[in-house]
């Protein structure tokens, strides 16, 4: 009973970053109408930036969250400016294309800068582990869970209070009438898009010290991300924080009662992608 | 404030929709824009808005040309749209969408723009916490006009408003547009339901295949037996 216990708090710490980095993508889809393949390409910068700034400067990981926030922004920014702007019409197979291509030359450029190495950032509070009752909790993964459960509820404010949130759902829920009442759908798109880059950078500086920063950990969390934007359904940001807990407590079960499960956690996502996808198409019928 | 429309023609590709279309909406003003399905008129509010470019002739708002303007910048100059099928966020919630109306003005003009709504159309300050696609078609259509009047528009394109309601609805929803002209707005009313339009209208023109055929106020065109043929069936 303790064993399971621990197995699902260890899977809902983990579903605060899935979250975040969801949001992202499904703020992508759903505001700027774009397939991302490149989104964790964000993530990877942020968890290298972090990793940069430890190794040169000792700099805290929790001091890296904001300025990789802001870069990631900047990044996504002109990524959307130079990148996706120009095919905003295009067909669909064009855009995927695109940013598959994005991701592809992004995560070979650091394969070429920093190796195929993994690289952890291991500020002296990396190991350390709180005891709650009979069970542990990684100080680190619990801190992330709680610095994205904050920022998802900054996020929430930021939809349902300011102008600005308010007009990033409406241009998702219809591409006519913003441009009629005085909103020029192109900033919300160039500013949605640089907020999914940031919610992705700043989830990277936390997998830095969580996990490591790779050419290919990003590509990872683009798979797993697309998994619960599937079970949450398109454009719906509300679900996807229960979808990031279902593939995460899914990935944790995994881990723990399968044997070897450590091998097939990677491959969870699959499963949960491939069963939300057949779950909403029976429901379609 | 004035709107004028001159010489106007414009289409979709190829295809040829208005051939040189001149109107004209002043301050206060109730103009309908009759005519049958087809005739242009979607598509002359929609050139007029910006969401099509014209191929020639102008669109001016007070005398200045609107050329190359976004619909955007078109409505911060005043110039409001009420599109057709309402386009509304079906997933926000009524003052949601009534706060978009007025996403461009300073916080302050919200309040002044929720009072002013209401006091037209009571109903939606019921429904104020209501999505709006769970709302009935006549409070959408409501809610559509609502959300337009929020940016505090002079001029007020409204795109088949009594479209799918009850003869009833229609009646209050264009008695509703009478009322925001006589406090100054300049209004164009795509119809048509003509018998009903020019009721209220202070001036009409009537429409057939992407050119004005008639004008004139609507007791001259009620008399005559063109119109009284094709559109009021008499």
């Amino acid at each position: 009973m303790e064993l399971f216990l621990q197995t699902l708090l260890n899977g809902l710490l983990m579903a605060g970053v899935y979250a975040l980095v969801a949001t992202g993508l499904a703020l992508s889809l759903g505001v700027v109408g774009i397939v991302n393949f490149a989104h964790g390409e964000f993530l990877m910068l942020g968890a290298y930036l972090s990793y940069l700034l430890f190794a040169l400067w000792g700099l805290d990981p929790l001091l890296s969250l904001g300025l990789a926030f802001a870069a990631a922004f900047a990044v996504g920014g002109l990524t959307y400016y130079g990148l996706i702007r120009p095919v905003l019409k295009a067909p669909e197979l064009n855009q995927m294309l695109l940013t598959f291509g994005l991701s592809v030359i992004l995560q070979n450029l650091a394969l070429l800068l920093f190796g195929a190495d993994t690289r952890v950032v291991a500020p002296p509070y990396q190991a350390a582990t709180l005891t709650l009752g009979p069970f542990f909790l990684g100080a680190v993964p619990f801190g992330a869970f709680l610095l994205s459960a904050g920022l998802l509820l900054l996020l929430q404010a930021f939809f349902t209070r300011s102008r600005l949130g308010l007009a990033m759902r409406a241009v998702a829920q219809n591409r006519l009438a913003p441009g009629l009442l005085g909103i020029e759908a192109e900033g919300v798109y160039l500013l949605a898009f640089g907020l999914a880059a940031a919610l992705a950078g700043a989830a990277g500086v936390m997998l830095s010290v969580m996990l490591y920063a790779s050419p290919t950990v990003g590509f990872l969390f683009t798979l797993k991300s697309f998994a619960i934007v599937a079970l949450a359904g398109l454009g719906n940001l509300k679900g996807v924080f229960p979808a990031a807990l279902v593939l995460a407590l899914a990935e944790a079960l995994v881990s723990t009662y399968v044997p070897g499960g450590g091998g097939w956690v990677e491959a969870v996502f699959f499963l949960v992608l491939f069963l939300a996808l057949v779950g909403r198409s029976r429901r379609a019928l | 404030m004035r709107l004028e429309v001159k010489d106007l023609a414009t289409g979709y590709g190829k295809a040829q929709v208005l051939f040189g279309v001149s109107l004209e909406v002043k301050e206060g003003e109730l103009v309908a824009l009759l005519g049958a399905n087809g005739a242009g008129k979607t598509t002359l509010l929609r050139a007029v808005s910006g969401l099509l470019r014209p191929w020639q002739g102008a669109v001016l708002l007070n005398g200045r040309d609107l050329k190359g303007l976004s619909p955007a910048r078109r409505a911060r100059l005043a110039l409001g749209h009420v599109p057709e099928g309402r386009q509304l966020f079906p997933l926000m919630t009524v003052e949601e969408n009534l706060r978009l109306g007025a996403a461009f003005l300073a916080p302050r003009r919200e309040k002044e723009g929720y009072e002013r709504v209401y006091a037209l159309f009571p109903r939606l300050a019921e429904r104020r916490r209501q999505l709006a696609g769970t709302l009935s078609g006549g409070e959408q259509q409501m809610l559509a006009i609502g959300r337009a009047l929020m940016g505090f528009p002079q001029i007020l394109l409204v795109d088949e408003p009594s479209l799918g309601l009850s003869p009833r609805l229609a009646e209050e929803v264009l008695l509703a547009l009478k009322e925001v002209a006589r406090g100054g707005v300049g209004v164009l009313l795509v119809e048509q339901n003509v018998a009903l339009s020019l009721e209220v209208a202070d001036r009409a023109y009537v429409m057939e295949q992407g050119r004005i055929v008639l004008e004139g106020s609507p007791q001259r065109l009620s008399a005559d037996p063109r119109v009284r043929e094709a559109y009021l069936s008499l």
